[in-house]
């Protein structure tokens, strides 16, 4: 070990002390920031993270809609899923019905899916919290949870279903009962409005409601793993004729007000928690110089003993390194303990300000979600340890200033 | 000629001058010093307070540069700094321990600077540490040593190299009479064993007359005493 790196951890972890008080508040210094860098990143990318992770559940990778309806599907899937990248389609149609109960209405949309299709493309069965997707036929509904609660049932109830075709015809004087349809299961996905309100029946039961035939409104398209969104998209678009009324969107495209202002948010956050760090550094920094002037008379010490000027900096730099490596590693440690509990501890503050409500309605979302990559843990990691170093660098800057002579002169 | 051999000197100084500058005023402390001393010798330099003397071990020890003169040290003018820590020891009025290490450490950092940590050195610096009269106090760090224990680790680590010269620059300045003695005593003794060539500066008169030669820096002037 060079002498400089022994004398470095001597001076942070001296021989009989278990801690001293530079390293202590500098290690922490450093690792408030990086927990601070850590759960804000964490936070922010959760939202982003999870509200893909939503349309992309509910909506498969890419979407592609007919402007009016979509009269061929079966032809339309063939084209889809020869276009490289597409692993799977599976057409929709969706709407609005009164959903009735004894005399309790409700207008929730209703959303048509292929059973023989839909799993291939969407992970239906993941977001069904009680009674099964395998039961799903023409006569039976899944509903909501919210949906399931307002109305008051539950599995093996039966509800009434109206459609705007069956208002019309109503007012035609045709002759026409409200199909009752049996709940067979209740979903919950974990973002509010989804949960609200939304019905599930079979494609078939959606045309007769909707009187579409064999049409539907769209497709809802599986890629391959790891298959970039937006290139797919236009690949899609490119095959598909202006003619045909088919317009291909991903998830950003059909989404793109809330993602935008999420991106915004975490980019001013970040900047502002980076600040905090910086400021955490100056800290090291003073506290570093502070150990220069302290320790002047060692470093002319360690010149008369032989130390050249560079090895002398070298150990105030590596001091620098280690604080910054210590506390971001604890600051890691921490980041990931508080992402980890990151919904009960949002809770607690919520009923704490009385806030937690109002931040349902804003994110949508009922559970807080946290998301950060390898990718930007790096980045916090380098740029903590990275800036300690630094500051290392500028205290190892003065010692290296120091001539031996003087230093050994001065009081 | 092998008798010429032997003698040659481990530190030959000819015509140093050197001044200092504080604002616009010129000082000089160093007029045309000459010295020279060999293996196995020792050398006293008195002097009143502000003559010079640390100025002139200082530049013995290649720590500051002369304005003028020539400094060998074996011969050789310049010398690289690792090489120069293995080649002299030096122990300072005050000690300059280093607060977050225990006394062994303290003796083996010199080593560790010079680049010779090895399982000889680490032995030697028990053995010096045992010598100076710390056996038991290896593992205490400096704020739990008396001042002449601590003056006594300095002189440990001073030796632990086997420098060919050793610097002492009033040693005892900061110890009563009887513990300053004992320093004197260990240092005196051990230079003697190693044949280690030693130039003490001190203001006291009895340490002074231990050495073989007696020097008296005057005006910028170093002249025998008697
Ligand atoms: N770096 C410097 N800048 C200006 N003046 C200096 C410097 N170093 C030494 N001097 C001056 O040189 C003179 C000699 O200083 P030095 O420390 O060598 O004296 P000394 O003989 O060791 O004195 P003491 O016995 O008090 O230790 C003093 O007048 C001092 O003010
Ligand atoms: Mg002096």
């Amino acid at each position: 070990m060079p002498w400089y790196l022994y004398l470095a951890l001597k001076q942070l972890f001296p021989t009989g002390k278990r801690l001293t008080f530079f390293t202590a508040i500098s290690v922490l210094g450093v690792a408030a920031g990086v927990w601070l860098l850590v759960v804000v990143t964490g936070v922010m990318g959760g939202f982003g993270h999870k509200y893909r992770g939503l349309i992309v559940d509910t909506q498969g990778d890419i979407q592609v809609r007919a402007r009016g309806l979509s009269r061929q599907p079966a032809e339309v899937m063939k084209h889809l899923e020869a276009i490289p990248g597409v692993v799977a389609t599976s057409p929709s149609a969706e709407g609005i019905v009164m959903l009735r109960v004894g005399n309790k209405p409700t207008f929730p949309g209703i959303q048509g899916v292929d059973i023989r299709r839909v799993e291939n493309v969407i992970p239906l069965r993941r977001h069904i919290i009680a009674g099964s997707l395998d039961d799903l036929d023409d006569d039976t509904v899944i509903l909501s949870r919210g949906l399931a609660a307002s109305l008051g049932v539950w599995i093996g109830s039966n509800v009434e279903v109206i459609s705007p075709a069956t208002l019309e015809k109503w007012q035609r004087d045709e002759i026409m009962l409200p199909t009752e349809l049996t709940v067979v299961g209740i979903f919950e996905i974990g973002h509010q409005q989804l949960d609200g309100s939304v019905a599930i029946v079979t494609l078939r039961r959606m045309q007769d409601l909707y009187d579409l035939g064999e049409a539907v409104h769209g497709y809802n398209v599986k890629l391959a793993p790891g298959e970039d969104v937006v290139e797919a998209a236009q690949r899609i678009n490119a095959t598909l004729p202006a003619t045909s009324g088919l317009y291909a969107s991903t998830w950003m495209e059909a989404h793109p007000g809330f993602l935008f202002a999420l991106q915004m948010e975490k980019i001013m956050v970040t900047l502002m928690v980076s600040f905090v760090v910086l400021i955490a550094m100056f800290l090291v920094t003073a506290l570093l110089l502070i150990a220069v002037v302290r320790k002047t008379r060692e470093i002319g010490l360690l010149g008369a003993l032989g130390a050249s000027a560079w090895q002398t900096a070298a150990g105030f730099c590596l001091q620098g390194f280690i604080v910054g490596t210590l506390g971001t590693l604890a600051g890691l440690a921490a980041g990931f303990l508080t992402l980890a509990n990151i919904d009960s501890i949002f809770r607690a503050l919520g009923s704490i300000t009385g806030s937690w409500e109002e931040m349902v309605a804003i994110y949508q979302f009922t559970q807080v979600p946290a998301h950060i990559t390898a990718g930007e843990i790096a980045g916090i990691a380098g740029y903590a340890i990275s800036m300690a170093t630094l500051a290392g660098f500028i205290a190892a800057w003065r010692a290296a200033k120091l001539k031996p002579v003087e230093a050994l002169r001065s009081e | 000629m092998k008798l010429n051999e032997i003698n040659e000197p481990i530190l030959r100084v000819e015509g140093v001058r050197k001044s200092f500058t504080s604002g616009d005023r010129k000082i000089e402390v160093l007029r045309d010093v000459a010295f020279a001393i060999s293996a196995g010798e020792s050398a006293s330099i008195r002097g009143e307070s502000g003559s010079g003397k640390s100025t002139l071990l200082n530049l013995f020890a290649g720590l500051d540069a002369p304005d003028a003169g020539r400094i060998e040290l074996e011969g050789r003018t310049r010398i690289d700094a690792a090489a120069r820590g293995r080649l002299i020891g030096i122990v300072f009025q005050s000690f300059y321990l280093i607060p977050e290490l225990n006394a062994y450490e303290n003796v083996l950092m010199a080593a560790r600077v010079a680049g010779v940590l090895n399982a000889e050195t680490r032995q030697r610096a028990t053995e010096l540490l045992r010598r100076v009269g710390l056996a038991d106090r290896a593992h205490h760090v400096p704020a739990q040593l008396s001042g002449g224990e601590r003056q006594r680790v300095a002189v440990a680590r001073a030796l632990i190299n086997s420098p060919r010269l050793l610097l002492a620059d009033e040693p005892t300045g900061n110890l009563d009479e009887k513990t300053g003695d004992g320093v004197i005593d260990v240092l005196l003794g051990l230079c003697d064993e190693t044949k280690t060539a030693l130039v003490l500066v001190t203001h006291n008169a009895a340490h002074a007359s231990r050495c073989a030669q007696k020097f008296l820096l005057h005006e910028g002037v170093l002249s025998p005493a008697s």
